[in-house]
């Protein structure tokens, strides 16, 4: 019986998510993806946004870029089982990325070279989770 | 029974490694930014001086000598000063490092752990601080940034705890009035319309004009508060658009930035 019990919490341990994850549990998976980055020169930004979604409803942050940078932005979740994404748009709603992934357990990115000077929108999104609401941190970074 | 144990296990970590084999799904070419299929962030990440100067450096070769303002014994008034002064000098620390002046960058670390202190959260900068004059020291630019940021924002984060959110907005309004009144300067001195492009940042002016109107009315009676808010919508028709900010108005926008700054080093 002890054994069962003991079989039970430790599937139910890993099944389930950390009690106490919090914001920034998913700011230090975002960081732990802009990792590599920062040895190739990326300058990363100590300011961050954070926040829960459900899954398949997306935010929007508007953010400043400048033209003559490279940027990285990096997103993290606390849920390893969860996808995440992020993409980034110009001011007229042009998708703008160079690039971006998600195919790393906790973590999703995306990079830009802005044409120009000016607003960006950055969308995030859970596009699969086992909560009802997902934790998630995005970060950047420059050179 | 421990069979069956390491079986669920396995199956657990299956399902939890699978995530790599997924292809990644292509997002829209295009959204329609008058109805954005996601609801807005309100919180805006101001960059920090350095994502500019870097570009600054890119374009041409600034004197960023010229530009730094050695900074004496910073005039300390009410806290709305204090915390508008502390943005204006970290943004100090960031020109010093672009000129590589040790010394200067280490004198700019102890002021901001003494205005940090007369705003009540010097104990969320010491670290930083003596980060920075160690860093000075082996003229580790580098690091140097990352703790003038990371320094910013200890002191924001502390303010919040100290439920002065509103503060804390006023140390990223001095830090960006400095660093866009040195943006105009190198600009000025050597127009070009690239270096020009940088200023167009309406993102930004709207975040702390819609800041600046949401303060508590003791705050929005601070006379310096009260000059801010006057002067701030000045500059937002003149960076309008990026493609035709002319010498013209950089210069406005530099007497502009440049007034707010003295008015804050003077309490005035």
């Amino acid at each position: 019986m002890k054994t069962i019990f003991c079989l039970t919490l430790a599937l139910l341990c890993l099944l389930h998510p950390r009690a106490h994850a919090t914001i920034d549990d998913a700011l230090s998976f975002a960081l732990e993806a802009a990792g590599p980055y920062v040895k190739e020169g990326f300058t990363v930004r100590e300011d961050y946004w954070g926040g829960d979604l459900p899954v398949k409803q997306k935010k929007a942050i508007v953010h400043q870029l400048f033209k003559g940078n490279e940027y990285w932005f990096w997103m993290g979740t606390d849920l390893e089982s969860a996808r995440i994404t992020v993409h980034i748009y110009d001011s007229e709603g042009n998708l703008a990325e160079a690039e971006s992934w998600n195919n790393k357990p906790h973590m999703a990115a995306a990079r830009i070279v802005p044409k120009a000077t000016g607003s960006y929108y950055l969308i995030v999104e859970i596009q699969k989770s086992s909560q009802e609401r997902t934790r998630w941190a995005l970060a950047y970074g420059f050179r | 029974m421990n069979r069956f144990f390491l079986f669920a296990l396995s199956c657990v970590l299956a399902v939890g490694n699978a995530l790599p084999g997924i292809a990644q799904e292509e997002p829209p070419r295009r959204i329609d930014v008058s109805a954005l299929p996601a609801t807005v962030v309100d919180d805006v990440v101001v960059p920090v001086p350095t994502e500019v100067f870097g570009v600054l450096d890119k374009l041409g070769s600034p004197n960023w000598h010229d530009v730094l303002r050695k900074i004496e014994n910073p005039k300390r008034g009410e806290r709305a000063q204090v915390a508008l002064l502390l943005g204006t000098v970290i943004a100090e620390g960031f020109i010093a490092v672009e000129a590589q002046e040790p010394e200067e960058v280490k004198k700019i670390g102890r002021h901001v752990l003494n205005l940090a202190g007369a705003i009540g959260v010097r104990k969320s900068v010491i670290s930083r601080t003596s980060s920075i004059i160690e860093a000075a020291d082996k003229k580790d630019w580098a690091r140097i940034r990352v703790e003038f940021d990371g320094a910013s924002e200890d002191v924001k984060q502390a303010m919040i705890e100290l439920k002065d959110e509103q503060l804390a907005q006023l140390v990223s309004l001095g830090g960006w009035l400095r660093g866009t009144e040195a943006l105009t300067q190198v600009v000025s001195k050597n127009y070009s319309k690239d270096g020009a492009e940088l200023l167009h940042q309406p993102t930004l002016l709207d975040f702390f004009q819609r800041r600046l109107d949401g303060m508590n009315p003791r705050l929005k009676r601070h006379s310096l508060v009260k000059k801010v808010r006057e002067q701030l919508p000045e500059i937002r028709p003149l960076i309008e658009k990026p493609n035709s900010l002319s010498e013209e108005s950089v210069e406005k926008i530099h007497a502009i930035t440049s007034g707010l700054v003295k008015a804050i080093a003077q309490d005035s």
